[in-house]
């Protein structure tokens, strides 16, 4: 029983987190060196490279960090990387932790990931990390309402908030054809609470790497991992609440999910990669204003379906 | 055992090299850019080479010993066409640009596997105030204030906000020269309240840029329209794609520093526009923000005077240009947008000329006045502009600021030709004689 | 049991993050002060960054309140939604209504631009 319920999800979650930050590099460095950027040896090898530099590297300080704080945030960004990617249901049995309520607790990792950006970029005490900070809190207020409504969607026909139930009741559909604006809309929630791409407003170019212009070596290291991570337990829960989990024809369950996992992934990198960073006040304006009412049009979609 | 089998790996790495760009860098950092296996970063901390590429003034070595200092260990500094500070006098110094990238991964793979020591700090380990005060942490002072907890005071309010009038905590820093979202040599004194700039006074202008040697050349003698034309598309095309990787775009900055490395005049931006317009380059990073007056647009000249409005282009006087039926393509906005847009345009029509030109086998006629990409040469060479930002700044957003700043074109017009080396301040001499080796 | 489970691999994850952190740093001296001096592009601050900080989207924060409130209201329903039927919809509908109203007037009043 202890192995069953203790062990094995345990082990599970941290693989598939390891792994998963891993692919999430590589694809991302084979998305760039399709896209032109130039590259010296194979897309498999650059992450280990780059991991093993960090580690040799020295860690940074700054004059007075909050020491506790700076250096809590990337190990916290990582266990909540975790504590999303566990609420994620691989088969009908093969589940790490099959709360009844996974949704919610997905929605405060959502939350909870916003206090733990501000923290890195916060505790470091230096202006180009707090602008960071500052400014993605802008953008974590923002993008964590459409999520909520767009999750909440998913749960109606479920009428559960548990995901496993919400992926034995796309058994007939799947809720991305069910529900045709929540994955899209997910997506870019998917790219705001791991600062990727176009919502980069903690760690972008015009601060010098913003929160993390100040780490270094192995600080910086679990910081980028745990972004990839967050990413890996994002695409886990897109893939359950939207692409129908583990259901599928011929391939096993778990295969599923870890294949319709990548199909994500691809596509939220690929994205990355294709657009330009949002002006943070725009990207504001375009959360509330346009984005915040489609997630109602998806909601009120989501109810009136539900009952016919 | 553990140790050396992970520095083996580590040695394997892209190398990231965080650039000083110098005086007349700028030329070395593209190469570099667009070079498999060199990553230039934005932050030192992020580094294990600190490439010096260019000539650094006398006055700003404390800010190259502060930023040097900056990187982590282990890490070793490399000086392109530009003489190393007194105290590193056995560093690395390389001025061919062709042994660059070469030279930059010996450096890395040598500081993995420990053949190469890091280089030493230079500034004495010392906090920047003493403690002072009564408290534990060295607060108290005098009365409310005052005191340097951690050697530094804490920030005060010390103006109303200019934009809702709260009066909450400002922050002044200077910043640059070395900060490489601002124009190279760039140095000024920012006061922030939020992420909202309050006051902007610049106090190092950027450095002189210098132009291809076509551009000097047509002020003495008739030179081909086409060549003029190519250099003009190029020195834009690389101006954009420094502010596409500011706004993350770095797919589409190497794309147009590409078109700007293999420019010809068959070459066409087409694909390039579309790319940028599809992604929404216009629509979510630039901002209508940035805008000049024409007094203001005039003072900076050339693609921010005709983005403002100001039919103002010295080609027009030129009568080979005229027998091109060239007419200035103006905006009306003068905003960062609109700069853009102009620049976009300023490309494809010098493209376009080019074509003609080389048809017709076209060569300048008007030496005493010609259009720079940077701005007009009549009777003197464009100035420095960065005057105007002390204006500008004050009122945007950090990120608006920074998006501003990348579409102006401030620096003032080198006397010097791109190939030839002069360094300011030290042994002038050394830095020619080695650009002379080179073209013998 | 489950909760249980949860918070093991969160302290196991956080316990592996500052593991990879704390591991290479034992031997490591603390940076000299020229290294620890914020980034500013051979700049320097006249004061430590930590201040009263000037966030130019209060107002959105203050929106963001009424709507997370609403939110604990929606977990329960989503649950009974099917059981409830038109009525839940019809509730819910004129729920969201109001709030749109809300950001629509918000909107005008500028709420979302950087004050």
């Amino acid at each position: 029983m202890i192995v069953n319920e203790l062990i094995l999800p345990v082990i599970l979650v941290t693989i598939v987190l390891v792994v998963g930050a891993y692919l999430v590099a590589v694809i991302d460095g084979m998305i760039a060196a399709a896209l032109g950027t130039p590259q010296r040896g194979g897309a498999w090898l650059a992450p280990l490279t780059q991991g093993a530099w960090l580690l040799t590297q020295q860690a940074n300080a700054t004059e007075a960090p909050d020491w506790r704080a700076w250096r809590l945030a990337p190990a916290l960004y990582l266990a909540l990387a975790a504590t999303g990617l566990a609420v994620v249901p691989f088969s009908p049995t093969l589940i790490p932790t099959d709360l009844v309520t996974s949704v919610v607790l997905w929605g405060s990792v959502e939350a909870l990931a916003t206090v733990v950006i501000f923290l890195h970029g916060w505790s470091a005490n230096t202006l180009l990390a707090l602008i960071g900070a500052y400014r993605y809190v802008a953008l974590g207020l923002s993008y964590i309402l459409i999520s909520m409504f767009v999750l909440i969607g998913v749960a109606l026909p479920a009428e559960s908030l548990q995901f496993s139930q919400v992926v034995a009741s796309q058994e007939g559909l799947w809720n991305v054809i069910r529900q045709p604006l929540g994955l899209p809309l997910f997506l870019i929630v998917g790219l705001g609470m791991t600062f990727w791409g176009p919502f980069n407003l903690a760690d972008s170019r015009d601060l010098a790497g913003g929160t993390a212009s100040t780490v270094s070596g192995p600080s910086r290291l679990v910081w980028e991992l745990a972004r990839a991570a967050m990413l890996v337990a994002f695409s886990g829960v897109a893939a359950s609440a939207f692409l129908g989990g583990w259901l599928g024809p011929w391939l096993p369950g778990p295969l599923w999910v870890m294949l319709k996992m990548l199909g994500v992934l691809a596509v939220l990198l690929l994205l990355g990669r294709l657009l330009p960073r949002v002006q943070p006040e725009r990207c504001v304006t375009l959360m509330w204003v346009v984005l915040l009412p489609l997630s109602f049009v998806d909601l009120i979609w989501a109810g009136v379906e539900a009952l016919l | 055992m553990a140790v050396s089998w992970l520095s083996r790996l580590a040695a394997q790495s892209s190398v990231p090299v965080f650039p000083v760009r110098g005086i007349q860098g700028e030329a070395a950092l593209h190469r570099l850019t667009l070079t498999p296996g060199v990553e230039l970063v934005d932050s030192p901390r992020h580094a294990s080479i600190l490439l010096v590429a260019g000539g650094v003034p006398p006055d700003q070595h404390d800010a190259l010993r502060r930023v040097h200092d900056q990187l982590p260990n282990p890490f070793a500094t490399l000086w392109y066409r530009s003489e190393p500070l007194a105290e590193l006098a056995s560093a690395t110094r390389v001025d061919d640009p062709d042994a660059l990238p070469g030279t930059l991964m010996t450096a890395h793979q040598e500081l993995m596997r420990g053949k190469r020591g890091s280089s030493p700090r230079l500034l004495p380990d010392e906090p920047p105030n003493p403690w002072e005060g009564l408290g534990d942490d060295g607060h108290g002072g005098e009365g409310m204030m005052g005191g340097v907890p951690y050697g530094r005071p804490m920030a005060m309010n010390m103006h109303d906000d200019i934009r809702d009038g709260l009066t909450l905590d400002s922050l002044t820093v200077t910043l640059g020269p070395f900060l490489p979202m601002l124009p190279p040599g760039l140095g000024a004194k920012v006061t922030l309240q939020g992420d909202l700039v309050q006051s902007w006074i610049t106090q190092h202008a950027p450095y002189p840029i210098a132009l291809e040697s076509v551009f000097l050349e047509a002020r003495e003698h008739p030179v081909p329209i086409a060549e003029l034309e190519l250099a003009r598309a190029r020195y834009h095309l690389q101006r954009l794609a420094f502010a596409l990787r500011l706004a993350g775009l770095e797919r589409l900055a190497l794309e147009s520093l590409r078109l700007a490395q293999g420019l010809s005049p068959d070459s066409r931006l087409e694909g390039l526009r579309r790319r940028l317009t599809r992604c929404g380059f216009f629509r979510l990073t630039t901002t209508g923000r940035g805008w000049l007056d024409e007094t203001l647009a005039r003072r900076v000249g050339g693609v921010a005077a005709r983005a403002a409005g100001l039919e103002e282009d010295l080609r027009s006087q030129d009568a080979a240009y005229g027998r091109l039926k060239f007419t200035p393509v103006v905006q009306s906005d003068g905003d960062t947008n609109a700069r853009w847009c102009q620049t976009l345009a300023e490309i494809e029509q010098s493209l376009q000329l080019a074509r003609q030109a080389e048809r017709e086998g076209l060569y300048s006629e008007t030496t005493e006045a010609i259009e720079t990409p940077r701005g007009p040469w009549g009777e003197q060479r464009p100035g420095d502009a960065s005057g105007v930002i002390d204006d500008l700044l004050p009122g945007l957003e950090w990120d608006e600021a920074m998006t501003t700043l990348a579409s102006l074109d401030l620096a003032a017009v080198s006397e010097w030709p791109q190939d030839v080396t002069q360094e300011l301040g030290e042994a002038p001499g050394d830095g020619a004689d080695a650009a002379e080796e080179r073209r013998a | 049991m489950e909760l249980l489970t949860l918070f093991f691999i969160l302290l196991i994850a956080a316990g592996l993050g500052l593991l990879i952190q704390w591991l290479p740093l034992r031997r490591q001296p603390m940076p000299t002060y020229p290294q620890r001096a914020p980034f500013l592009g051979g700049g320097l601050p006249e004061t430590h960054a930590w201040s009263r900080f000037h966030v130019r989207y209060y107002p959105m924060t203050l929106l963001l309140i009424a709507f997370e409130m609403e939110m604990m209201f929606m977990y329960p329903w989503a649950v009974v939604f099917v059981e409830q039927g038109m009525k839940a919809v019809m509730e819910m509908g004129m729920f969201l209504a109001i709030l749109s109203v809300g950001i629509v007037y918000g909107w005008r009043e500028g709420v979302f631009k950087w004050q």
